[in-house]
């Protein structure tokens, strides 16, 4: 089968006064037609930069310095402004932002600012354009009065649904979701992720679901990607980081641990000791080695490659070695 | 606040700041502006400028209109400049009956192309004496120019003036040098005395000038004739040349330049007291509007709006026409409005702040209100104040001269506005006297650019949402 | 939604309005008093004059009751509040009264024609200049927007900070003594020549008078809106929602002009608008130095012949231009900005 999406060996460092930031250094990784990947780690460990790197808009001052982002067999890195725009993005990829708060211009109206999206890569009369908008607020359970209404006149819930049925009507393939649902209440979130599981069946759609909270991970996504300052620590299905008495990277383990459980006893809060690296001077060797508690000589001198420790399942550790 | 994290903070910002050229730039001019309002008195070439800015005879002996004397290096004919010649060469000789002679000799180093327009002698007399002036050319000629004779004197100034009282002896000296002929249409009274005594002696003197550049000593004689009486004190001699100073004089003969100096430090003292008292008095406005919230917030938001809606100007123009405030009076009337200026954006802030859990919980302690308030808001508040400040001051400047402008400012003290007043009173603008308009408009200019430089470097600094992520 | 909100607003301004009024009767009605209490005696010497063949003391009794009269017809015998209400009452039904002695082109001495007639001469210089420069002022700020700390944004602010504390007033005077006495381009000042030429040459005359003053205010006017427009932008560019516009394949000039410039109308109206309202306070000086006939002239010649009456009739109706512009511009923020336009949650 072929990937969708195929990211070869990225690097983007962000240029700043102070030095080159090593956001995402060295990332490989491939997404299948019907898939869902969960991208999880700390804050700052770049997750958020892979999602804008991969729709060709890194944040300035963000460039490319390496690597290859292959949509449908195409690097998108090098092509033109307007090709990327025209066919790449919102046509292939589109994505869900964080905050859900803030990502709709406010004075625009929610009709408005879909029908602009619409327009801009489909010719289409605008009866058709509006059925079709009406036919996508459906699917994601919005009534379609809201197409009239202004950004802050809708709940937060409301307002991711429709960014989602917006990132959805030009029927890209993969959709980049970055923690579209950490802005809302726990409810309100099962909400959206059911409806998201439920559209990634009808519409046969792959997700790179970036977040922090490891339990939803669990939920929605068929294959988890650890990343740690910038690199890739683990990657494997479901099954293979969820489950119990399973190898991983000490990373991973800390952080499974880290979560507290409902039904078990709490004695005491595990976390992991020590800041994330400064990535504009990361530390030889691996990166992780100064807050792991299983590290040893090799691991500070030399940085571990990512390799197969079972189907499916690669590790960067020199435990596995 | 303690000191530690107060310097702390400072420290900060400096080293922040430091990056802003602007803002130091601004400091510079500033600090520089202080240095010369504390060297005032040794900087200003007429010391009494700031208290006889008025009287007519402080100046009399300057020419009205003169430009600066650098001008001189961009004309092809130098004019002269006019010079004040102090400690002459002195010399008393007793004669019988304990009578003195003293003389004093002036030494004057004449290199320009056009004539003084006079010479004017001084000096504190005592008694009765006769005095007389006489000047020695460069050419050997010497000039009986004038003389008089005092009576009763008790310390008053003596001024001989070559212009007025040496008319009579340059045409009889000229008599010698030119023809009947060339003479017939002049009189005494219509020929320059000084176009005459630095000419050089030919024929055809009388109408055209050529200047006899040289070394000429004027001498005074005083003939004290009462031992014990008669005394002479003080002598000095002012060359008045058609240029002046370093910025010329204005129609009233003023130095320029001093008016400038003196007015610098009433444009500090009026922007700063007024951006300080009213930054201070719309702070605590804005936070006590901001925490008291309720129907406290309610009437102070409505007496702010009342206070907004009038136009600043047309109200301190009828003000300063009816009472004839001083200057303090004109800056409490400029708080009385300036004050509303951070109003809004310091209870907004205010109003976050209070918003902050560690207030709910100061309260929860039972912390008094000026406590939170002074404690916990009003640091957090000056940074902004001292930015605020900074931009505030060129308004004031700009509102004092402009109620000087139209002459209702303080008449006991110059201000930079009011030299602005008698230049359009003097019409200056019509007849092109340049020395007289830029300069006093352009240092208000330089003055608001300077605060501009040191508030929106600040600002910048103290606004991070304005930096690029 | 909105409507309310309209009403609300005219409302709130005037009942602002008659506040101001009544504070300023009440400060200037002692000064206005005399002058209408001179001004009694003028007239009722004027009528004595008239009359002659008249015993003096008959004469005396006719003073006295005309004086009287005069007295009670401007209820100068009444109680302090009475007067003071009296007063603003005028005042906020633009009645006026009359001048002491400046007159208006028709020859009358009506504080209203007066007044009246200086008002459009202010705002069509001042609503043109206010016009170019917003328009400039945008344009510019956009363009330091797009590159934030090049040398075009640098070289631009610095000018900002340079001519921050300017007076336009001098600004003025330099321009006149360059432009017009040694370059002898421009007229000194007024607003046509005297005697005005005919028909098209007339509007050619006007445009003739009006790029002096016009230039001056431009010249230091559109560099603040500028700067306020290249941070407004500047801190939208950076929200998400602008990102997310970008991400969905909005074009550059679209997200530019359409999403930022669109959700950066309200504030940036406001501030232009606000320091526009505020230069209305030192149009005083500044036609003054042009003879430019507007109501900032109007005002200073009332302040130096002692004319209280137009002096008065010229403040309230700044006040009230002033009022009637903050009213406006509240109104159109309130438009423009759909969170006011359109209200609270669905």
């Amino acid at each position: 089968m072929n990937s969708l999406l195929k990211i070869e060996n990225l690097q983007m460092y962000y240029f700043t006064s102070k030095g080159a930031v090593r956001a995402i250094d060295g990332i490989n990784l491939e997404l299948f037609p019907g898939e869902s990947i969960g991208l999880v780690g700390e804050s700052g460990c770049g997750k958020t930069s892979l999602g804008t790197s991969i729709l060709r808009m890194p944040t300035p001052p963000g460039r490319y310095v390496e690597g290859k982002i292959l949509v449908d067999g195409v690097d998108v890195i090098p092509l033109p402004e307007k090709e990327v725009r025209k066919s790449i993005r919102w046509q292939k990829i589109s994505m869900v932002f964080q905050g859900a708060m803030n990502c709709l211009t406010p004075v625009y109206t929610i009709g408005h600012q879909m029908m602009e999206t619409l327009v801009e890569h489909q010719d289409m009369p605008r009866s058709d354009a509006e059925e079709l908008m009406r036919e996508y607020l459906g699917y994601v359970g919005l009534p379609p009065e809201i197409l009239q209404r202004y950004p802050h006149e809708l709940s937060g819930g409301m307002k991711q649904r429709a960014v989602i049925a917006t990132a959805l009507f030009l029927k890209p393939q993969i959709i980049i979701l970055d923690e579209p649902t950490t802005a809302l209440d726990v409810i309100v979130q099962a909400q959206i992720i059911n409806l998201l599981k439920k559209l990634k069946q009808q519409f046969d759609l792959s997700f790179l679901f970036i977040t922090h909270d490891l339990a939803l991970e669990a939920e929605i996504s068929d294959r988890i990607c650890v990343m740690y300052a910038g690199k890739i620590v683990e990657l494997g299905t479901n099954e293979q980081i969820y489950g119990i008495q399973r190898p991983s990277h000490p990373y991973t383990e800390r952080l499974l641990a880290a979560t507290p459980r409902l039904f078990k006893k709490v004695e005491q809060l595990h976390f992991i000791p020590g800041t994330p690296p400064d990535l504009i001077a990361p530390p030889k060797g691996c990166r992780f080695s100064p807050r792991c508690n299983k590290a040893f000589d090799r691991c500070f001198e030399e940085e571990p490659p990512l390799i197969e420790i079972e189907p499916g399942h690669k590790v960067a550790c020199w435990l596995f070695h | 606040m303690k000191f530690a994290d107060f310097k702390y903070g400072l420290s900060e910002f400096w080293s922040e700041f430091k990056k802003e050229r602007s803002g130091l730039v601004g400091l510079a001019i500033l600090i520089l502006s202080i240095l010369v309002v504390i060297f005032e008195p040794l900087i200003l070439p007429w010391k009494e400028a700031n208290t006889k800015w008025r009287s007519i005879d402080y100046w009399q002996d300057n020419s009205a209109g003169a430009p600066p004397a650098w001008t001189n290096f961009f004309s092809k004919q130098k004019a002269a400049i006019t010079v004040r010649l102090e400690n002459p060469k002195d010399e008393v000789i007793e004669m019988d009956g304990g009578i003195k002679l003293a003389t004093y000799t002036f030494d004057y180093d004449y290199t320009a192309d056009k004539a003084p327009l006079d010479v004017i002698f001084h000096m504190i007399g005592h008694g009765d004496f006769p005095v007389q002036v006489a000047v020695e050319r460069p050419d050997g000629q010497i000039i009986e120019l004038a003389q008089r004779f005092e009576q009763g004197l008790s310390g008053q100034d003596i001024r001989i003036s070559l212009d007025n009282d040496g008319r009579e002896s340059v045409f009889t000296f000229i008599k010698s040098h030119e023809s009947e002929e060339a003479l017939k249409e002049y009189s005494s009274k219509s020929l320059r005395t000084c176009n005459i005594v630095f000419n050089q002696t030919r024929e055809g003197m009388a109408t055209e000038f050529k200047s006899l550049k040289g070394n000429y000593k004027f001498i005074v004689r005083a003939l004290l004739l009462v031992p014990g009486y008669s005394e002479v004190e003080d002598p000095y001699t002012v060359v008045t040349g058609s240029v002046s100073g370093l910025l010329g004089t204005d129609d009233s003969k003023r130095d320029i330049f001093s008016g400038l100096v003196a007015g610098l430090k009433w444009a500090l003292i009026i922007g700063l007291l007024t951006s300080a008292i009213s930054v201070l008095i719309g702070v605590m406005y804005g936070i006590v509007s901001a925490y008291f919230g309720g129907a406290v917030d309610s009437v102070m938001q409505f007496i702010y709006q009342i206070v907004n809606s009038v136009p600043i100007l047309p109200v301190l123009i009828v003000v300063s026409a009816i009472f004839k405030p001083s200057i303090y009076m004109l800056i409490t009337a400029m708080v009385l409005f300036f004050w509303t200026g951070s109003v809004m954006t310091v209870r907004s802030m205010a109003l976050q702040i209070k918003e902050e859990t560690y207030i709910e919980a100061a309260k929860a302690l039972g912390a008094k209100h000026s406590r939170i308030i002074f404690k916990h808001m009003v640091p957090l508040l000056i940074p902004y104040s001292f930015a605020s400040m900074a931009l505030s001051v060129p308004s004031a400047i700009v509102y004092e001269s402009s109620v000087s402008l139209l002459g209702l400012g303080d008449a006991t003290i110059v201000t930079w506005g009011q030299i602005l007043h008698d230049a359009m009173q003097g019409a200056a603008i019509l007849k092109g006297i340049w020395w007289w308009v830029l300069p006093p408009g352009l240092l208000i200019a330089i003055m608001g650019m300077t605060f501009a430089f040191l508030g929106f470097s600040m600002d910048k600094i103290l606004h991070p949402k304005l930096k690029t992520r | 939604m909105y409507k309310w909100f309209a009403v609300k607003r005219m409302l709130k301004g005037i009942f602002t309005y008659v506040i101001i009024i009544f504070i300023m009767s009440v400060l200037f009605n002692t000064v206005n008093e005399q002058t209408m209490r001179s001004s009694i005696e003028e007239q009722v010497r004027a009528e004595t004059m008239r009359l002659k063949n008249m015993q003096p003391s008959a004469l005396q009794r006719f003073q006295e009751q005309r004086r009287q009269e005069l007295i009670r017809l401007y209820r100068l015998d009444r109680p302090l509040m009475e007067r003071i209400l009296f007063r603003t009452w005028n005042t906020i039904t633009f009645n006026f009264g009359k001048s002491t002695i400046i007159k208006s082109s028709r020859g009358d001495r009506e504080v209203l024609a007066i007044v009246g007639e200086a008002i459009p001469r202010s705002l069509v210089l001042f609503t043109v200049a206010m016009a170019i420069e917003i328009v400039v002022g945008i344009i510019l700020g956009l363009k330091k927007a797009q590159k934030p700390g090049g040398s075009l944004d640098r070289s631009t602010s610095l000018i900002t900070m340079i001519v921050y504390g300017m007076p336009t007033f001098w600004l003025a005077m330099i321009l006149i003594m360059f432009f017009v006495y040694q370059l002898r381009i421009f007229p000194s000042g007024g607003m046509h020549t005297v005697p005005p030429p005919q028909g098209i040459m007339y509007y050619i005359d006007f445009l003739w008078h009006m790029t002096l003053p016009l230039l001056t205010l431009l010249l230091i006017g559109f560099w603040g809106i500028a700067f306020v427009v290249r941070n407004i932008v500047l801190s939208i560019l950076q929200e998400d929602y602008i990102m997310a516009a970008r991400a969905r394949g909005i074009p550059e000039n679209k997200v530019l002009f359409g999403h930022t410039l669109r959700t950066a109308a309200p504030p940036l109206i406001t501030m232009s608008v606000l320091s526009l309202l505020a230069s209305i306070g030192g149009a005083i000086i500044f036609e003054g130095i042009f003879s430019w006939p507007g109501l900032g002239n109007l005002y200073w010649i009332a302040v130096q012949q002692n004319d209280i009456p137009v002096l008065m009739g010229d403040l309230a109706i700044t006040v009230g231009l002033y009022q009637v512009g903050l009213i406006l511009l509240d109104l159109t923020y309130g438009f423009m900005d759909p969170r006011i336009k359109v209200g609270g949650k669905a």
